[in-house]
């Protein structure tokens, strides 16, 4: 649900004797003849005007506007390049595990150095709503936009409509089709590549299920053709997709799936009738992210399969990399979303100030997940057929081998990834 | 209209040629909407096993089948007393999804730190603590629908909301995982049964069970004098009844546990493995709501706590003038519901083993739904417990059924809700055939 | 003072303790004064009818005796000694049943269960004992209507007639000495009407006192012993029947008259 914080401040009340607003037509007694004419107006008036002067001061007079306790000072102390600008960020459900914990911290950073304003809204995983949420943000002053859609197709009116006012929009992490938004994400094509290369290395041929996302999410088709791509050429296969499977490939497509909602209880489930249908015989689980990857560890578990099944992942979900210390997942892709939202509001800053799409170049060092083609904007062609400016993020593959680099990083504590029976020979960051 | 519908029927040898099927089932005194439920189900059974080219009546896929069914079932047996009493409980998604990250953020974070990581007590007071959890926001909310009386309806939307973003709160947003081992083997699993002998026990238990009650009717009847079913009526609720319990456990106990486990199993026993197979036996959800299913059902016709929901539901104003405490009726049935909220909330997060920001997301629908394709009347009033948990099997049938076929997501959904409709549909048309 | 053993022959005026009083009884909704300062009683062994026209305020005052409103102020004596009666089972225990106009049965729920309503009988264990219920509304149920068979069926497939006779069992079976029936001929055809009347005179005999209300004039002419008129929120009077003319009791019921300042001209009015 929304939790859009002074927006509702805007709307005029109307005065008590009014209800339906009739002031005006009240002033024209052709209409109203019956009613006592200009003093009754008048009133009305004079009623009204204070209420609307307290309306706009309310709203002109800046405030916090943030939630989820990101109290967002107004002043800092350097003068950044951002003083006086005002970012709306439009999650689409905050509902998730790393917005909070990483994007918006990453993002707040940024902004607070900069002396940049954040105004956020929630949309609770409803398409509707997040059409209204940007327009709040728009009517609460917003230079910038950054848009985590829900549905990439369904909020193309709104971005539209907010770049056509002269707001720039950024299309954080799920593409918007139109160039009129800023594409940034994590490569997330990459991402699958990463996904199946690292688990063709563990399992170069046999039966595999891939666990896709959900589909209504551009996302989980990125991520799938990345898959595909990796293991028909590591494979030396036309296809591994259900519908045309060629005969000759070592690697077979035993079972595929979108999930509702990536949801694991959805993925245990599909994953339980997958193992029932071949009898057990899976010798690889594609799981495209952490969550379902959870609900298939859970269904191997029942089968004594998992830690001999090797499982896909991404997120860096905390139970995930524990269960890459114990063995159960064979990779989590790790998209480092702090410096994700980094990323956007060094970008947000730029936009809103007045550079454009095509000038756009990185500020700030974002280490391992800098882009693989430098810091400056690139073209990117969506699925659509459109031509986006875009930063594309650098995702990074962690196995058993490299646990310590989220530790390092202070995205998870070494207690969390090490907990429970983990072979510290097998993993040397629990050592 | 005072037509003679007597429980009774003339011994065999008055025409009985001349006998309906619908008379039969009477004299049989069995209700007609369960057999049809269940001739549905087994329509249903039959389609897919067809179409999946043999693997959906495999002992395993309904061993999986049993397990899936289990959360919604649970639920399904307090729902119906809610809509009986003229009630509806929208926030049982979101009631699970506090009280399982509750029962999680117990176990994986605090009790750890307070008894060490592996105590044994660990589990015990974390359901207890759920249960407790449960029951109190169910009391609350019934608090609020009896004596504000504000409605259900209104209520539980709100609960709706309200939990799950308390939920949210408590968790950040974050998935908590893993579960303390003794706590997640409530979810089933591999080790999370009990075992072939203890199942056929069971099965022998129920069986016997059943004869001691058809006896006890008998004998009871007798002793008032009142007119009995006919013998073979008896006999043959008996054996088909006992068929169908004992049969069923023969086909479950044909699911063994998988093959590298159980080799794990017998060398660690000292063994030597040569191939044996070990039954795993009803998994541990799959005894647990049965195990509820029972004691609601009993509840719910032996208990006056269930008839004076059962009243409430035909008329509040009658229930009231006979002196029936309603309020404090309706904030018990709210509170029950709240209390089966929170076992089936274990059972999800022990099967998951972590509870996740979208635990229980849409189950209330789900719930309601198996209880309405189960014969409760939204109007209130009507409906058995084992029709809940036979409507419960027969959505998560559709769903499973579909997902082996490799159905659509959004396709399953369009099936779970025409079926859904069309079973109140045909529901509502035998009742109206009927009065 | 004479007493005949006459079924349907009238009492005089009945002397001693009154079995019910209910004394200056005053219940208002809102602004509305239903029942305005009401004063009746009931004599063992006697029928008082309760009449008046629509909002005459009788099903409220009766209310108040069984127990479904709580009067807002004013007296009801039992047997002489001052009672507290708050809701209906205080009423219950105090051994004043009632048959309400709409019956007041749950239709989802078979005889028996209706009968025994919120005075189940149980078994050892504290389970409900169906059968014995089942048995003792057997019972009951040859004594009051023989042909009732459908015990097992919910009482919402049941004729008037017999969902009727499942609400006066319920209200006879448990020694009441007090019976309330609200226009319990209303819905029924006229075999039913005559055995409600003669089991009114049953009971009557049998020492129960016995509230009527109805709107039947000649019902309420043949059964009661004395008759009490409202007319909007106050009682207009108590005469015993026999002192009385039918057009008497109508002048009453619609104009307030008293039977002593009826003209001839007011029941040519009546029956314009």
């Amino acid at each position: 649900m929304s939790q859009v914080t002074i927006a509702h401040r805007r709307r005029k009340s109307l005065p008590p004797g009014d209800p339906h607003g009739y002031g005006e037509a009240a002033d024209r007694s052709d209409r109203h003849p019956e009613e006592e004419g200009s003093s009754v107006t008048k009133r009305r008036m004079w009623v009204l005007l204070p209420i609307v002067a307290l309306g706009l001061a309310a709203c002109g007079g800046g405030d916090d506007g943030g939630d989820e306790g990101a109290a967002t000072p107004e002043e800092t102390g350097a003068a950044g390049g951002g003083e006086g600008l005002t970012v709306g960020v439009s999650w689409n459900n905050f509902n998730e595990e790393r917005w909070a914990k990483a994007d918006e911290r990453g993002m707040l950073d940024v902004f607070g150095e900069e002396g940049v304003e954040y105004i956020s809204t929630d949309a609770g995983s409803s398409v509707e709503q997040q059409a209204t949420d940007i327009e709040n943000l728009i009517s609460q002053g917003a230079d910038a936009l950054i848009v985590l859609a829900q549905d990439g197709t369904a909020v193309l009116p709104s971005v539209e409509a907010a770049a056509d006012q002269g707001i720039p929009v950024i299309a954080y992490d799920r593409l918007i089709e139109t160039d009129k938004a800023f594409y940034l994400t994590f490569d997330n094509v990459e991402v699958g590549r990463m996904q199946a290369r690292a688990i063709y290395d563990l399992v170069p041929e046999g039966n595999y299920v891939f666990i896709k996302g959900n589909s209504a999410d551009a996302n989980a088709d990125f991520l799938r053709s990345g898959q595909e791509e990796v293991l028909t050429e590591l494979a030396g296969c036309e296809a591994i997709t259900p519908d045309n499977p060629d005969p000759n490939c070592p690697i077979k497509n035993v079972g595929e799936s979108y999930t509702d909602n990536w949801a694991g209880e959805v993925a245990q489930q599909n994953m339980e009738q997958f193992l029932t249908q071949n009898n057990n015989d899976v010798d690889a689980v594609i799981s495209s992210n952490d969550g379902m990857a959870l609900g298939v560890i859970a269904a191997l578990e029942a089968q004594g399969l998992a830690g001999s099944v090797p499982v896909s992942g991404q997120d860096g979900d905390a139970a995930n990399l524990n269960n890459i210390a114990l063995g159960n997942q064979a990779v989590d892709v790790w998209k480092n979303a702090l410096e994700l939202g980094r990323v956007a509001a060094d970008i947000a800053v730029q936009l809103a100030g007045g550079t454009t799409f095509e000038e756009v170049s990185l500020t700030g060092d974002y280490g391992d997940s800098a882009p693989a083609a430098g810091p400056d904007a690139q073209p990117f062609e969506t699925p659509g057929g459109t031509t986006v400016w875009s930063i594309i993020l650098t995702p990074i593959p962690i196995t058993q081998d490299n646990l310590d680099v989220v530790i390092d990083a202070g995205w998870v504590t070494q207690d969390e990834v090490c907990q429970g029976d983990v072979d510290t020979a097998a993993v040397p960051a629990c050592a | 209209m005072a037509t003679d519908v007597s429980p009774t029927t003339a011994a065999p040898t008055e025409q009985p040629k001349r006998r309906s099927a619908g008379s039969l089932l009477r004299s049989m005194e069995i209700d007609p909407r369960l057999l049809g439920m269940i001739v549905a189900l087994a329509a249903i059974w039959i389609i897919f096993q067809v179409a999946s080219g043999g693997t959906f009546l495999t002992p395993r896929n309904l061993w999986n089948l049993t397990v899936q069914t289990a959360s919604v079932g649970i639920m399904a047996t307090g729902m119906v007393l809610v809509i009986v009493s003229r009630n509806i409980d929208l926030s049982v998604g979101s009631m699970l999804a506090l009280v399982g990250t509750a029962m999680a953020l117990l176990q994986a974070r605090i009790l750890p730190e307070w008894l060490g990581l592996g105590h044994p007590m660990i589990w015990v007071i974390t359901l207890l603590a759920g249960v407790a959890l449960g029951a109190v926001i169910g009391a609350f909310q019934g608090f609020i629908v009896a004596y504000v009386g504000v409605p259900a309806f209104i209520v539980t939307l709100g609960g709706l909301l309200v939990w799950r973003g308390v939920a949210w709160w408590l968790s950040s947003g974050q998935t908590i995982a893993p579960m303390d081992p003794r706590f997640s083997v409530l979810g089933g699993g591999s080790n999370g049964t009990i075992g072939g002998t203890l199942t056929w026990v069971l099965a022998v238990l129920v069986c016997v069970g059943l004869i001691a009650v058809l006896v006890n009717g008998r004998r009871r009847k007798k002793k008032y004098d009142f007119a009995l079913r006919p013998l073979w009526a008896d006999m043959a609720i008996g054996v088909v009844g006992c068929g169908l319990v004992l049969g069923g456990v023969y086909v479950l106990n044909q699911y063994p546990l998988p093959a590298n486990l159980a080799q794990r199993q017998i060398e660690a026993e000292g063994g030597t493995y040569t191939g044996q197979e070990i039954p795993l036996g009803l998994a541990n959800p799959v005894v647990i709501m049965l195990a509820v299913g029972l004691i609601m059902a009993f509840i719910a016709t032996r208990l006056r706590f269930g008839r004076y929901v059962f009243a409430i539901g035909g008329n509040p104003e009658a229930a009231n003038l006979g002196g029936i405490k309603t309020r404090w009726t309706i904030v018990r049935v709210f509170m029950l519901m709240g209390i089966l909220v929170a076992i089936a909330a274990a059972v999800q997060i022990a099967r998951l083993n972590a509870a996740t920001s979208g635990l229980g997301q849409l189950n209330e629908l789900y719930v309601i739904a198996a209880a309405v394709i189960g014969g409760t009347s939204l109007s209130g009033g009507v409906g058995t417990i084992p029709g809940a948990l036979l409507g419960a099997l027969v959505a998560q049938s559709l769903q499973s059924g579909m997902v082996l076929l490799g159905v659509d997501a959004p396709v399953q959904d369009i099936v779970v809700g025409i079926v859904l409709v069309t079973a109140v549909a045909l529901d509502s048309i035998y009742r109206r055939r009927v009065t | 003072m004479t007493a005949t053993a006459d079924l349907g022959a009238a009492r005089a005026a009945p002397s001693g303790t009154p079995l019910v009083e209910m004394r200056d009884i005053r219940v208002a909704f809102g602004g509305v004064h239903a029942v305005d300062g009401v004063t009746v009683d009931l004599y063992p062994g006697e029928v008082v009818a309760l009449v008046g026209g629509n909002g005459a305020g009788k099903t409220t005052l009766i209310k108040t005796l069984s127990g479904a409103h709580k009067a807002d102020s004013g007296q009801i004596l039992i047997d002489g000694k001052p009672v507290s009666i708050t809701n209906p089972r205080d009423a219950r225990d105090l051994g004043v049943e009632t048959i309400y106009q709409t019956l007041a049965l749950a239709d989802n729920i078979d005889a028996p269960s209706n009968v025994f309503l919120g005075r189940e009988l149980r078994s050892r264990f504290g389970t409900l004992d169906d059968t014995a219920m089942e048995s003792e509304t057997r019972e009951l149920m040859s004594r009051l209507n023989p042909r009732f068979q459908n015990f097992k069926v919910p009482v919402s497939s049941l004729s008037g007639g017999q969902r009727q006779s499942v609400a006066i069992a319920r209200a006879v079976h448990f020694n009441a000495r007090v019976l309330i029936m609200d226009e319990p001929t209303a819905a029924l055809g006229p075999a039913e009407t005559e055995e409600v009347r003669q089991l009114i005179r049953q009971l009557r005999q049998e020492g129960l006192g016995i509230f009527l209300i109805s709107h039947d004039i000649h019902d309420v002419f043949d059964l009661s012993d004395r008759i009490s008129v409202m007319l909007q929120g106050k009682l207009v009077g108590t005469v015993n029947k026999t002192d009385v003319t039918q057009d008497e009791v109508l002048a009453m019921i619609i104009a307030g008259k008293q039977p002593g300042d009826v003209t001839e001209e007011d029941i040519a009015d009546l029956h314009r």
